[in-house]
């Protein structure tokens, strides 16, 4: 076989950040191009405020210097949405402060404020590329990243001035930074890894349960050397731990001043608050849920019914060859402590075995276990009974990183079968026939998520019969009431007389000026808090919003709406008309 | 084919030269799954039933439907498209909201997807007719209740009485009072007002699993003070049945005072029903044989202990 011109040098380097970069950007655009039609939702309205309050703080103290380290100072601006910490809300400020109003590089605010997850987003891909490159090869890697970027959901949130994209970019960092820590023992990377864990501190609470994935791992990798010192009576701590344990605390300290004060008091309240966290309402196989105990099969249905078939098909592949790869291993170890204790009246040989192990791994990173503890606590704590699962599936997003480098690997087993069956004669024709396996792979992924936009939280994937097969199973159809551009998009704009009033339902006052004030609902629409002061009401379809809906009926009078915004012909807002 | 010949078949089909066959080429499964899936959605996103179907649909139940006939929408998320298309002179307040289907002697049951309302299980199916991605569906009830009275339309200030303990409250025109999720059931504009906030009407109650009940929004004080409503001339059979509740979110947690109804006519009690946290529309049945053929008085007693969130609805009917 004659060598590829398009062949990349062995050693993953340079050209993959250019393919990473390159993915990121190809992505943010297509989420820039976009977002206009994402209506505003609830959350979102209080970060662009706390994001302005931030920036205030920040450009406070380059202007006024001292004076804005007085804890009045501080807690007026930080003391907006304490229950999150800062990094991402001081970035959608800086973004909606350089980028809107000093440079007037975006029209609307809200582009500017959404543009930090968006690119957030892009990093996801980016490392996720990276990691699968490192991991298995750059095939693996792309299709990882490919698979990434096309879940509906993922795409949905990706838009959004929130959290939980950039959480799952950071847990994806701070993963994938700790791998090489281990690979490269390198002080460098040892206080990269710390970096990025605070950095994934100060971007959303779900980093408080990294170190479950990052210990364990990094003892197994250290395993011969702790055990050594600790023979020779010293404790030996893998750096990057103690980076962890130090420099993460301290990022998190470092670029949250509201925890400059009464540090340990609010701490404790962030933690508090997230540990008795109100339940809100989301419906689940027709039943709504408001409190514990919270369904075990939320996880594992969610994920059927909203990452594509194809990419958990992939999965699954993956996930087969590394476990069995693992239980292969396992076995080895065990036979040879067995061998070891027959061998040995006294008592097996720990040594022994722990040197047969050691050569029987092949990937002394131990990547295989990172991944799966990747994926095992970022979904775990919604296995329990006491968690709220309010958030559908945006808050074990950190998982689908880890779930499409799985399907990357799953895909790398697909692209060998089918190298041994075609066997190519020369390098153009499997670079084609590679082309067309990863088109076939990725275009219904790609359909699915461009056709789920903007009701990335009502669509659901063809293998439960798209977003009519998820009304059918009685998942829930949306949350946060941004489906109100919709409605306004497709009916009221068009339709409301001069000066109309609008039950705003489920969109809050702060989303829905933001929706008029950049021109998406018409400006001279009034809101109003309750169906009967109102000429037009709305009502944003989720199984416990039905009691909204009837108030109408009685409110209004009919029982009939006056439009309905569907997807798929199944109701996402209807709009009723005063008669 | 004999089964010799078949056996041998099978032998020569599973021969190793097939079984490496399939192994060799086994990879093709997955690219298949992958536009097998692509299929999928394209067809999936192209199956929902247009605006024309469910008009024609409509225009066919409007000319069949009699006043007493159920016409319902199936699947349950179906519904606002529904009655969007039939208008509320085909998809009533009375059908939509509806205590149970026991009244009914014939339902048209308009579905999509194929899909039914568990509710006519028990029904002879009479016909179906479709319109494009629209199917109605026509049951028949085998053993229909024949209603004589329904208290909720009988509330109203020419057949109707409400006091608070012993003061009356007067049947009012006023603003319905609505809100946003949390604030319970529509305070109704046609009223009976009492002093101090109390009221009775007609609303539409959500109830446990936010299925929409009309009934007669009457809020319990709370106390030993009971609401009254008195309904007079109400013509009476074997029965009184009937269904009450509170407002979802006013009965799922289960820490409400329970709620009292009794029924009383003349110097007879003719019977009370307990409504306890998280029983959600719960039915019952009064034995009112001894006035079956008669029209008299019928007064209803709604208390509880405490009036706390106390969002209570019933309706009843004598049959």
């Amino acid at each position: 076989m004659r060598s590829s011109p398009f062949r990349f040098p062995e050693r993953v380097g340079w050209r993959d950040h250019v393919v990473g970069a390159g993915l990121a950007s190809v992505y943010v655009a297509w989420l820039l191009a976009t977002v206009s039609t994402v209506g505003v939702p609830r959350d979102e309205g209080i970060y662009f405020r706390a994001g302005s309050d931030y920036i205030r703080w920040w450009r406070m103290l380059l202007e006024r210097g001292r004076e804005a380290l007085d804890r009045g100072a501080i807690d007026s601006c930080f003391g907006i949405n304490h229950e999150h910490p800062s990094l991402m809300k001081t970035l959608f400020g800086a973004s909606w402060y350089l980028l809107h109003e000093k440079w007037h590089v975006f029209a609307d605010a809200s582009t500017a404020y959404r543009l930090p997850g968006m690119l957030m987003a892009g990093v996801a891909l980016w490392v996720t590329y990276l990691f699968g490159a490192r991991a298995w090869s750059r095939r693996a890697g792309l299709v990882a990243a490919l698979l990434f970027a096309l879940m509906p959901q993922v795409f949905f949130h990706a838009h959004l001035a929130c959290f939980d994209v950039p959480i799952t970019a950071m847990w994806t960092l701070c993963v994938y930074v700790h791998w090489r820590a281990q690979e490269r023992r390198s002080l460098g990377w040892a206080i990269a890894t710390g970096i990025a864990y605070g950095l994934a501190l100060d971007t959303k609470h779900n980093a408080w349960f990294l170190p479950f994935v990052l210990v364990p791992h990094a003892l197994f990798v250290h395993r011969h050397a702790i055990a050594r010192s600790l023979k020779a009576g010293r404790v030996a701590i893998p750096s990057s731990l103690v980076a962890m344990a130090t420099i993460g605390p301290a990022v998190l300290l470092a670029l949250w001043p509201y925890l400059w004060f009464d540090t340990m008091g609010r701490l404790q309240w962030w933690v508090e608050f997230h540990r008795h966290h109100e339940y809100y309402n989301i419906e689940f196989l027709g039943k709504n849920y408001f409190g514990p105990p919270s369904p075990k099969s939320y996880v594992p249905v969610m994920i059927a019914a909203t990452v594509p078939a194809i990419t958990l098909l992939l999965f699954l592949a993956g996930v087969l060859d590394r476990a069995t790869a693992g239980a292969k291993r396992l076995a080895a170890w065990a036979r040879g402590v067995v061998r070891s204790a027959r061998r040995s009246p006294g008592g097996p040989s720990l040594d022994d075995a722990l040197a047969r192990e050691a050569r029987a791994a092949r990937d002394p990173r131990e990547t295989d276990l990172l991944l799966a503890l990747s994926f095992l606590v970022a979904v775990g704590p919604f296995f329990l009974a006491a968690t709220p699962v309010f958030g559908g599936t945006k808050h074990w997003m950190p998982a689908y990183p880890v779930l499409a480098l799985f399907a990357g690997r799953g895909f790398e087993l697909v692209a060998d079968a089918m190298r041994r069956a075609l066997q190519p004669r020369d390098a153009r024709g499997w670079l084609l026939a590679q082309a067309w396996l990863v088109a076939a792979v990725v275009v219904a992924p790609l359909a699915v998520t461009a056709h789920a936009h903007p009701f990335g939280l009502s669509a659901y994937t063809p293998l439960v019969g798209g977003t009519a097969g998820g009304a059918d199973l009685g998942l829930n159809r949306q949350f946060w009431g941004y489906t109100t551009q919709n409605a306004a998009a497709e009916y009221l704009n068009d339709q409301a007389p001069r000066g109309a009033t609008v039950f705003i339902h489920d969109t809050t006052w702060d989303a829905w000026a933001r929706m008029q004030d950049e021109g998406r609902v018409r400006r001279d629409l009034r809101a109003a808090g309750t169906p009967g002061e109102a000429q037009y009401a709305l009502v944003q379809h989720e199984l416990h919003m039905n009691e909204v809906d009837y108030s109408i009926w009685v409110a209004d009078g009919t029982d009939a709406p006056a439009y309905i915004v569907e997807h798929d012909g199944v109701p996402i807002v209807s709009i009723y008309k005063h008669p | 084919m004999t089964r010799a010949n078949a056996a041998c078949k099978l032998r020569a089909a599973l021969s190793p030269d097939w079984k490496r066959v399939a192994q060799r080429w086994a990879f093709a499964v997955v690219p298949a799954f992958g536009l097998l899936e692509l299929v999928a959605h394209v067809v999936q996103t192209h199956s929902a039933p247009a605006a024309a179907d469910w008009d024609a649909a409509r225009a066919w139940v409007a000319g069949q439907a009699k006043a007493d006939d159920l016409v319902a929408f199936a699947p349950r998320w179906a519904d606002p498209i529904g009655r969007e298309h039939f208008g509320p002179a085909v998809a009533t307040l009375e059908r939509e909201a509806r205590p149970d289907e026991t009244r009914f002697p014939r339902a048209f049951e308009v579905g999509i997807r194929g899909e039914h309302l568990a509710a006519f299980d028990g029904w002879k199916k009479s016909g179906v007719v479709r319109f494009g991605g629209v199917a109605v569906t026509t049951w028949e009830n085998p053993a229909p209740a024949h209603v004589l009275d329904d208290l909720v339309s009988l509330l109203d200030p020419r057949r109707a009485h409400v006091s608070r303990g012993d003061a009356d409250c007067p049947f009012a025109h006023a603003g319905a009072q609505s809100g946003n999720l949390g604030f319970g059931p529509t305070i109704p504009g046609d009223r009976f007002a009492c002093g101090g906030g109390g009221f009775a009407g007609v609303s539409v109650v959500a109830d446990l699993d936010y299925y929409p009940h009309r009934c007669i929004y009457a809020p319990p004080p709370g106390g030993p003070t009971p609401l009254r409503i008195r309904f007079d001339d109400v013509r009476f059979g074997h029965s009184l049945h009937g269904h009450h509740g509170l407002y979802v979110e006013a009965e799922r947690n289960k820490v409400g005072a329970p709620v009292t109804i009794t029924f009383k006519s003349g110097d007879s009690t003719l019977g009370s029903v307990v409504h306890r946290d998280g029983e959600g529309w719960k039915p019952f049945e009064l034995d009112t044989s001894a006035l079956a053929g008669q029209s008299a008085e019928l007064r209803v007693e709604v208390t509880a202990p405490s009036g706390d969130r106390r969002q209570y609805c019933f309706e009843a009917d004598t049959r």
